[in-house]
């Protein structure tokens, strides 16, 4: 087991064969590439997406299935290319992905960014965040109440 | 806004540094070549507004108070979608 320093969690131990690697970083985070996903009991099915690098980064995400179950993912043939699956067909959550939302703290209360959600590979944990343009998916979906209230 | 017509392979300028070149039209798809400064960020629309709400994200993951909340949590004890179990 390996250790990080984190400001949320304090020390953490992980599997150095669970890292999840983002090969281009996140858009605003181009230099961050590895992460580790904690998830807890108590505030699942939030999945929380901590920096390995940057003790005080941490997203708060959550599979995109629990915000939107009719979501549809649409990912380029590029960033199907950094998670080393073929461009066709489109990969199935839960199969050989997990699709996780970034949620953000507005001021109307918590929003999920449909638009481009993290799709990590299961097999080899390479991981991407998938702008999808044409989705017409919001950057700052409004969660309902029944969404938010695990991460109000 | 300004509207133009350009064919494929004819260019616009923007200022001094800067220079547009349209060089390919697709069907649905236009190809842009893009010749700016190394300073000026230079990306697409729906990538700014991912960018702006990624640092809104981690913004919102710094300041989530959790170490109270985790004195309450305990390590989830069932795997989850295949990654492996992080304790804390």
């Amino acid at each position: 087991m390996a250790v990080a320093e984190t400001n949320n969690f304090g020390s953490i131990s992980y599997d150095p064969g669970s890292v999840i690697e983002f090969p281009r970083g996140l858009p605003g985070f181009e230099e961050r590439r590895l992460f580790v996903a904690l998830q807890f009991q108590d505030t699942a099915p939030v999945v929380f997406l901590q920096s390995l690098e940057i003790p005080g980064l941490c997203f708060i995400t959550m599979p995109v299935l629990a915000v939107d179950p009719q979501y549809r993912l649409e990912m380029s043939g590029e960033d199907l290319g950094q998670l080393e699956l073929p461009s066709n067909p489109q990969p199935i959550i839960g199969k050989q992905i997990l699709c996780l939302t970034v949620l953000s703290i507005g001021e109307g209360g918590p929003t999920a960014n449909l638009l481009a959600p993290v799709v990590v590979n299961l097999v080899n944990l390479k991981a991407v965040q998938a702008v999808a343009p044409d989705s017409g998916y919001s950057h700052q979906h409004v969660m309902v109440p029944e969404e938010a209230l695990v991460c109000s | 806004m300004l509207m133009m017509s350009r064919r494929e392979g004819e260019t616009i300028l923007i200022g001094d540094d800067i220079e547009i070149v349209i060089a390919h039209i697709g069907r649905s798809r236009v190809k842009v070549g893009i010749r700016a400064p190394r300073e000026t960020l230079v990306i697409a629309r729906e990538v700014k507004l991912v960018r702006d709400a990624n640092l809104a994200a981690a913004k919102a993951g710094a300041n989530l108070g959790l170490p109270e909340l985790l004195k309450k949590i305990r390590p989830s004890s069932s795997s989850f979608s295949g990654l492996d179990r992080r304790e804390v």
